[in-house]
């Protein structure tokens, strides 16, 4: 930390109790480091270090009021050392679960935005990201879109502007041979290279798939 | 106030300040090199923020101003701000600012972000707009985290504006996947 610099001097050294917390900010770093809206893989490691670092703070609370209790304090009153220590650990447990659910909170956010601009089949290097329960709510997620859209009878995720042409041009960059869904029920060849005329609807989730792009002017 | 959830709020307050203990607290690893587990009242100690607030809130601790505020750098903020590298200081050296200066008590603090923000605002959009990347990205080196997210709105609002004058494109691969399209022919 930069803030703690060395330019006060003072007689008795300086203690230093910045470990408790530590792991969880790491955590927290981690997913701030990435750019907005991208993905770092879920640090299960580091996540499971600061849970059991939470186990480890409950348990020196515990032995903190016990001692408490065994000294015949009042626990809800006495403002002893214990009583100081026991605090600092409870903190420090507020704190780690902070960081965690912030950790989890925001990551579920990024992965709800993924399926509003990828669409339902995430490709493989993202995928990899997400751990299982991200995955799980990935898909939970993005079936409730689908049963709300089929209920509503209206699809969500197509473009906000209204088009100047319901069709586009649009060129194909990578081969798609699977799962080729048109309106029209045609199966067109998507070599790479090939031009086609599209309705604007169906191109969408290709090209933000990066599997096309738009032709203009 | 910020969110629960706010991942840069979390980040403010892990910022280390030093304290002075009022109270004595037992039960506590200070650090791995020390032998005891004690820490006596009087003693000072360098604790995160988020710890040392809730303790100052219970009478526990006494907090000294960082050295992000002290006099030296007040003195180089008055000199010459825009220069200022506030970023190897505190990256949040704004959000920072207002959370400690209710609890050391400084009226002083608030009149020094104000100025400091000011005087470096207006180079910051300035440089947003005009800069290029390579010259940008030495000058924004010395800019805190608050003023790069400035910074990157001022940008993108600026190529926002030559995208809806110039015309373009309406769909674009989506940016989460950031690949670059290969080279065709």
């Amino acid at each position: 930390m930069s803030c703690s610099g060395g330019c006060h001097l003072m007689c008795s050294p300086v203690k230093i109790l910045n470990m408790y917390g530590r792991k969880a900010c790491q955590l927290v770093k981690e997913f701030a480091s990435g750019e907005k809206g991208q993905l770092t893989p879920f640090n299960n490691d580091l996540f499971e270090q600061v849970v059991s670092e939470c186990s480890q703070h409950h348990l020196e609370l515990q032995s903190l009021i016990r001692k408490m209790q065994e000294e015949g304090l009042d626990v809800q009153t006495a403002r002893n050392a214990d009583h100081y220590g026991a605090l600092i650990h409870l903190f420090s447990i507020v704190r780690n679960k902070r960081c965690l659910t912030a950790y989890v909170y925001n990551r579920a956010e990024t992965v709800r935005n993924l399926l509003w601009k990828i669409g339902p089949v995430l490709p493989k290097e993202i995928e990899e990201k997400l751990n299982h329960w991200e995955e799980e709510y990935f898909k939970k997620h993005s079936a409730a879109l689908k049963s709300y859209m089929s209920k509503a009878l209206v699809d969500l995720t197509v473009d906000m502007v209204p088009p100047k042409d319901p069709y586009i041009q649009v060129r194909v960059l990578e081969d798609i041979r699977e799962g080729i869904v048109l309106s029209d029920d045609k199966n067109p060849n998507f070599a790479r290279h090939s031009m086609h005329f599209l309705k604007r609807t169906d191109a969408e989730k290709y090209i933000s798939r990066g599997l096309m792009e738009e032709l203009t002017g | 106030m910020a969110s629960y959830y706010d991942i840069d709020d979390i980040l403010v307050e892990e910022e280390i300040v030093s304290v002075i203990f009022q109270k004595a607290a037992s039960g506590v690893g200070i650090d791995p090199s020390s032998e005891t587990d004690f820490i006596e009242a009087g003693s000072k100690v360098e604790l995160p923020f988020w710890l040392a607030h809730e303790l100052q809130l219970r009478q526990a601790v006494s907090v000294n101003v960082p050295p992000c505020f002290n006099q030296k750098t007040r003195l180089e903020i008055q000199a010459d701000c825009a220069c200022v590298d506030l970023r190897s200081r505190c990256p949040y050296f704004y959000e920072f600012g207002c959370k400690i200066a209710p609890i050391v008590g400084d009226r002083t603090i608030g009149f020094l972000l104000l100025s400091a923000f000011k005087n470096r605002y207006k180079e910051v959009l300035t440089k947003a707009h005009t800069a290029t990347i390579a010259v940008g990205s030495k000058f924004w080196t010395i800019l805190t985290k608050e003023e790069i997210n400035l910074y990157e709105t001022a940008q993108s609002a600026m190529a926002s504006f030559k995208k809806w004058r110039m015309g373009g494109a309406r769909f674009q691969i989506a940016s989460i996947l950031g690949r670059k399209r290969k080279p065709t022919e």
